[in-house]
């Protein structure tokens, strides 16, 4: 198998070189320009489009753009960015020059013209997407001294986190590190471990993150397996034209717990972070590369870990239509293992049998993309990637795996005519696992999938697609699956936007949900060779209106019923915990949020709600780990060159929890769980105007020391405080 | 929102458990009152909550205490809540309330079952000297209670439960 993926990885090299040899050398021109503020003050980051083409550019930090490669004609070019009204300039006519157009943008407190590049595999706007997305901007990573992906996830509307699984509109519990029901991306790229299929979220470097695009509900006919719940898309940051050098750092430290009992070591317990990143372009050839690293003393004893994290992002222009980027991403980390605590009297301590247990976990990804824009009505991608995940334990006889996920994938984008875009690709992987824990299994699987979107000029925007996936794991019955999907967008008014979607799902066993032989702490995990894939269908509705500039409504209803679904449980004849499929399970909730600029550009509110009804229909009882309320808050303020921010996030007791390991008397106290409530504090100044290029940042997390769990015996960090910087030059 | 925020400034969130002065338990003492047979590979003090009316009642999440293996061969055995046990696997408080199934079992398989076929009861914990049916072991809030004994003779075993062989 390895053979045959290193033919297709043959393959598609000689297919890169022949396709970028065809290039068409006819006489070509381009279109630059600046673009700035009313102020005349250059803006980074538009989006300059040129309409029913896939041709585009962004502009850089000095405010200009270039888009090359253009033939005679007449074009109309759309020029956006978040923060700014949509300026659209048509009748640009380029005849044998090339021709210079600056831009002056408006300011705009409607945020709706987001362009997202998950949803569709292409560049749509947020405003008309048939489903519901979200977005993190990389900035936030930032301001919030951040050092974890999935620190930031936690906030999103409709997301919650069970330690480092997510759920999103209570796509899932908790499955002990094994499975996920969203994918997650980078750059488009998959990135899940071969062995478990987990999310490995500490893996990238928040610097270098440009922001994350999540799509909600099912975007298998697009993702295949693993996005049954939805994709979480991190996109990297552009590679600048100058050196860039960033330094970036933060140190904190845990206060002390808020009950004597649980201060164990009796000092507030340090973290800090430090990474260095350079930017920059030589000729055709682009680079980020950075290094980080992150040490924690933790709040918790034996859960402290040291990280070091290498990324590098390259990208060669063979010519303005064409280009390979290549991505690496290393990961190293020696950690304590705090599984759970000894019990509520030492929450903050591990069980005597599981002290000094640690782990130290290898992580590798590589890829390669290639991007080429064939002509006006062709995009082409090539994506391949290697992912190797390798972790050992320290228990007398070592717990030991490794696993390598080869992926590969052929995307075409070609606007038909003026009002349809049709995106389609296959895409192939093998994985290969050598473990104590899970044997030496492999999975093979193979996907293609097509998607039409229709641009109406009522103005309705239906999307129509479908994807074939072929699965098998190793012994298990190899599996076939069918994923369609069918969308509307219809904007009634230009702040009045409809929009409704109908997808089916499929998600295949990881295969350490069917091979796991394990016993830890007290915790036996056995196979289930009869473990099936798991299907669902995902219904959504929803609304988006802006009555007036300073205010933005969004409410979406969902509808997501479950087939099969891969859940653990204990076996009652031996109290092992197995995978299994449940026979029908539905989820079923609404979310609502709002945007209120109070002071444009000053004040802002966000409130976001969401209901989840999230049910097994065999025993009637609620899935385990999925709160049935959810709130989030953020009240903004930026003035001069400061700003502040509180944040505060409410989720309600969850119902439904791994009573078995408390019965069993492995989780001491495990019973023990309340609602969420968390507030957080932000300060940041902005010495930019002063000459010198630096953001400080001054963060109080959960500021009341509440104490909660997500998890049994696993409780949250208690208040911390921390101190940041981004210097760059 | 108001009523949120005054919530999570009103308290803590999950606290400590206070320490008991006396920790709900139970202990006793198992007299062998005949030879061991040499088919018993290991024996067990078991605890159920619930009466074992049919196969379905005997289940691990029924199950609330199973102990290390008993020594073989031996005469009496003194037992505690608070020793060393497979269920609870952590040893500590032992939850108060009334359980209706405690007996010591027997296994002649190679490797330690939770299977109902690979269980043979040998003797049974009664109260008031009834033996037609299982004593209720009952531990009150705060309460270690002590002198559960149970009597075995391997020659003339208790009614097995059902869902054997």
């Amino acid at each position: 198998m390895k053979k045959d993926f290193i033919k297709i990885l043959s393959v598609l090299t000689v297919l890169i070189l022949s396709i970028n040899s065809n290039i068409l050398i006819a006489q070509t021109y381009s279109i630059s320009g600046t673009i700035t503020d009313l102020k005349l003050k250059p803006i980074q980051g538009v989006n300059v489009v040129i309409l029913n083409t896939n041709i585009g550019a962004a502009s850089d930090h000095n405010g200009n753009y270039r888009i090359s490669d253009l033939k005679t004609g007449i074009y109309t070019i759309e020029f956006s960015a978040i923060g700014y009204q949509k300026f659209i300039k048509e009748n640009v006519t380029i005849q044998n020059q090339s021709i210079i157009l600056n831009i002056e943008l408006k300011e705009s407190v409607i945020l709706s013209e987001e362009v997202l590049v998950t949803a569709g595999k292409y560049e749509q706007k947020k405003s008309e997407l048939p489903v519901s997305a979200e977005v993190i901007s990389g900035k936030e990573f930032i301001e919030r001294n951040f050092s974890n992906l999935a620190d930031a996830v936690r906030f999103v509307p409709g997301v919650t986190m069970t330690e480092d699984q997510i759920s999103i509109r209570g796509s899932s519990g908790y499955s002990r590190g094994t499975g996920s029901r969203a994918l997650l991306a980078i750059d488009g790229l998959p990135f899940y471990t071969g062995d478990t299929g987990e999310i490995v979220w500490e893996m990238i470097p928040v610097l270098e993150i440009k922001r994350v695009e999540i799509i909600k509900g099912a975007a298998s006919s697009l993702y295949g397996s693993s996005a049954i719940g939805g994709v979480v898309n991190c996109l990297t940051r552009d590679i600048s034209e100058k050196p860039l050098t960033i330094l970036n750092g933060f140190y904190g430290f845990f206060d002390k717990p808020y009950y004597s009992e649980w201060n164990w070591s009796g000092k507030r317990r340090p973290f800090n972070g430090l990474t260095l990143s350079h930017s920059n372009t030589i000729g055709n050839l682009g680079f980020n590369v950075s290094f980080t690293r992150l040490e924690e003393s933790s709040y918790r004893k034996d859960d402290d870990f040291k990280k070091y994290i290498g990324f590098i992002k390259t990208v060669y222009n063979f010519s303005p239509a064409a280009s390979v980027t290549f991505l690496a991403n290393t990961f190293n980390k020696r950690a304590g293992q705090f599984l759970y605590w000894k019990d509520s009297r030492n929450a903050l301590v591990v069980p005597e049998k599981n002290m000094n247990d640690r782990i130290e976990t290898n992580r590798y990804l590589f890829g390669l993309m290639f991007k080429n824009l064939i002509n006006d009505k062709y995009l082409l991608n090539i994506k391949t990637s290697y992912y190797r995940n390798y972790f050992k334990d320290n228990e007398i006889t070592p717990n030991e795996s490794a696993s390598n996920l080869y992926r590969g994938e052929v995307q075409l984008n070609t606007n038909i005519t003026s009002s349809i875009v049709l995106t389609g690709g296959v895409e192939g992987n093998y994985s290969k696992v050598n473990s104590s824990l899970f044997g030496n299994p492999e999975a093979v699987g193979f996907g293609i999938y097509t998607v039409a979107d229709i641009s109406f000029s009522f103005p309705l925007i239906t999307s129509i697609g479908i994807r074939y996936d072929y699965s098998r794991l190793d012994s298990l019955k190899a599996s076939g699956s069918v994923s369609p999907k069918l969308g509307f967008n219809y904007k009634i008014f230009n702040n009045l936007v409809l929009r409704s979607s109908l997808g089916i799902g499929f998600r295949a066993p990881a295969l350490s949900e069917a091979f796991t032989s394990i016993s830890t702490s007290g915790i036996t995990i056995k196979p289930n060779p009869n473990i099936k894939s798991e299907h669902n269908m995902t219904i959504e509705s929803g609304l988006n209106y802006s009555p007036f500039n300073q205010l933005s409504l969004d409410i979406a209803a969902f509808y997501n019923e479950y087939y099969d679904m891969i859940e653990p449980g204990i076996d009652p004849t031996d109290g092992k915990v197995v995978f299994t499929n449940l026979v029908r399970a539905r989820i079923q909730g609404f979310e609502a949020s709002a945007s209120v600029s109070i002071l444009p550009d000053q004040l802002t509110l966000i409130f976001n709600y969401t209901y989840l009804w999230a049910r097994d229909l065999e025993t009637g009882l609620a899935l385990r780990y999925r709160p049935r309320h959810i709130f989030y808050s953020t009240i903004d303020f930026r003035k001069w060159n400061f700003e502040a921010e509180i944040n505060f996030r409410y989720s309600s007791k969850v119902e439904e929890i791994d009573e078995e390991l408390i019965d069993l008397g492995i989780i001491v106290d495990g019973e023990l769980r309340v609602p969420v409530y968390t507030t957080d504090l932000k300060f940041g100044y902005n010495f930019l105007s002063t000459g010198f290029p630096l953001n400080i940042y001054l963060n109080v997390k959960n500021i009341f020391n509440y104490n909660y769990v997500e998890l049994i015996g696993n409780l949250r960090p208690i208040r911390n405080f921390s101190l940041g910087f981004n210097f760059a030059f | 929102m108001l009523v949120l925020l005054t919530a999570a400034c009103s308290n803590y969130g999950i606290e400590p458990k206070p320490v008991l002065k006396s920790p709900p338990g139970f202990s006793g003492t198992i007299r062998f009152i005949s030879e061991w047979p040499d088919s018993v590979k290991r024996s067990f003090l078991v605890v159920f909550k619930n009466p074992l009316k049919s196969d379905s009642d005997f289940t691990i999440l029924n199950l609330k205490f199973l102990s290390k293996e008993i020594p073989l061969g031996i005469q009496t055995h003194k037992f505690s809540s608070l020793d060393s046990a497979y269920i609870p696997a952590t040893p500590g408080l032992f939850s108060a309330g009334s359980y209706f199934y405690v007996a010591v079992v027997q296994q002649s398989t190679e490797n330690l079952s939770l299977a109902r076929k690979d269980w043979f009861v040998s003797g049974v914990y009664y109260t008031d000297n009834d033996t037609t049916t299982p004593g209720v072991l009952i531990i009150p809030d705060s309460t270690f209670v002590k002198n559960i004994n149970i009597n075995v003779d391997f020659k003339n075993p208790p009614p097995q439960p059902p869902g054997g062989n």
